[in-house]
Parts: C-alpha cells; sequence; structure tokens
C-alpha cells in the first residue's frame, strides 16, 4: 500500500514556517536597537511585532512536531519530540532541532519571568537566541530534505548576520551600562 | 520642563534611554530605569525608543502628556 504522503508534506511545510517565522522574529527583535530604518520604526512596535512572531513560530515549532510523530515516512515516536536523540531518522539531526524547540520556549517564557528572574538575567538568557537559530538552521540543512531551501537558509544567516554586525557597529548592542552612582538632581 | 515617570513593571532595562539621554537615565542595581538627572530634550527621544514603552514624558508647565 502506497503511503500517503500529506503528514510528510505538512511536516516539512510547517517546519520550513517555523524556521521562516523565527528568522523573522529575530529579525524583528534586531531591529528594535539597531533601527535600521531609524526612528521610522517605533521600538515598541518592533518589541510587539518581535514576540508576536515568535509565538506563531513557536506554534508552527508546535505543528511540525505533531504531524512528524502522525507522518509514516520518519516514523517519530511522540516522546521524541521532549527527549533529542530518540527519533529513528537521523537521530542527530533531529535531536538538535529538539534542543532548538526547547530553548525557544524557554526563552519565550522568560519574558513573562524576567521580573522574577532579574531584567540582567532576562537578558543574558535573551542572547541564547542567537545560539537557537544557529542550531535550528544546523538543524534545517542536515534533517530537511528540500535541496532548494538552501537558498533560504543562506538568505536568513545572512540577514541575521548583517544586521547583528550593523547593531554591534552602531553600538546598540551591548545592554549592561555600568550603574553610576550620580546625585540625584534636585 | 518634563516631568518623567517610568513604569517598572514594563522596563526590562535595555538602557535605551541611557545611550539616548545619559544626563536623564541611568539604571538602578535592579537594572531598572530610573529618573536620574534633569529632564532635558533628550527624554522625549528616549521615550519613543523605549522598546517596551515604559517611559511617559509629560509636559511640567501643563501636565499634559507629551510621549
Amino acid at each position: 500500500m502506497k503511503t500517503d504522503p500529506t503528514f510528510w508534506l505538512l511536516a516539512r511545510a510547517s517546519g520550513l514556517t517555523a524556521y521562516v517565522l523565527l528568522t523573522s522574529s529575530v529579525v524583528a527583535g534586531l531591529t528594535v536597537k539597531a533601527k535600521p530604518l531609524g526612528r521610522r520604526i517605533k521600538a515598541a512596535a518592533a518589541t510587539d511585532v518581535h514576540r508576536f512572531l515568535a509565538l506563531l513560530g513557536l506554534g508552527a515549532v508546535a505543528a511540525h512536531g505533531l504531524v512528524l510523530t502522525l507522518d509514516q515516512t520518519v516514523k517519530m515516536p511522540p516522546v521524541g519530540l521532549l527527549v533529542p536523540g530518540l527519533s529513528p531518522y537521523r537521530p542527530l539531526a533531529v535531536g538538535v532541532g529538539v534542543v532548538a524547540a526547547e530553548l525557544m520556549v524557554l526563552i519565550y517564557a522568560s519574558f513573562s519571568l524576567r521580573r522574577r528572574i532579574g531584567a540582567r538575567n532576562w537578558r543574558r538568557l535573551h542572547y541564547l537566541t542567537f545560539g537557537v537559530f544557529a542550531v535550528a538552521t544546523v538543524h534545517g540543512l542536515a534533517a530537511g530534505t528540500d535541496r532548494w531551501a538552501f537558498g533560504l537558509y543562506a538568505g536568513s544567516v545572512a540577514l541575521v548576520a548583517g544586521l547583528t554586525a550593523w547593531r554591534i557597529l552602531m553600538k546598540g548592542g551591548t545592554s549592561d551600562v555600568p550603574h553610576r552612582n550620580r546625585p540625584v538632581a534636585v | 520642563m518634563y516631568r518623567i515617570e517610568i513604569d517598572r513593571s514594563l522596563c526590562s532595562g535595555m538602557a535605551s534611554c541611557v545611550k539616548i539621554a545619559p544626563d536623564t537615565f541611568d539604571l538602578d542595581d535592579d537594572g531598572i530605569a530610573i529618573v536620574a538627572g534633569d529632564a532635558g530634550e533628550g527624554a522625549i527621544e528616549a521615550a519613543e525608543c523605549c522598546p517596551f514603552a515604559a517611559i511617559t514624558v509629560f509636559d511640567q508647565a501643563n501636565g499634559t502628556r507629551i510621549v
């Protein structure tokens, strides 16, 4: 009997969608402080877009995982969505994808916990996003089967790297401004 | 000339305001923005550039909200 390809197609489509949304969220996040378009984009609006895209990305990642468990091509066990390395198909490449997804959840959830963990720790944790983006790219290249998507990954990496470089050069990067004990003006 | 309010529940210590208006804003020991000097013209740009819209600027004279 021929295997129904519906879930395999959905798995690939949702994976690529998740990657595009992750890239878009990172780009919006970098725009908050790098300001490549000057003051035309309000920082608070860019932050809202950044968070919304991250949430959409998480939704796409969840869909990606769910349809993979329903698909008969790679036969992903449900527990493999939580524990890296349990996929019978390319365990390492899929496992790094699981790690990236878990870190995405952690970083997204940390926003609501930033009062509790402290603003400085929250920002430090947020830098992990660069790692998530890198690992997600490796996952897409190593576990993905769509050869044409190489251009998508290359373009995304170039965009994120370019904006990151811009932000560093514009000195909008580091947020750890040393606390100065200046007298309060009266 | 300006009165500044900072919503500490929104501020996440990104320090954009400190970079834009270092004479007006500073971060406290918790990494949260505080008003640490006179509110000059830079305060308005700082409020506009706050990633969390945590800064509100009022006209001191008539109390109207500027940003």
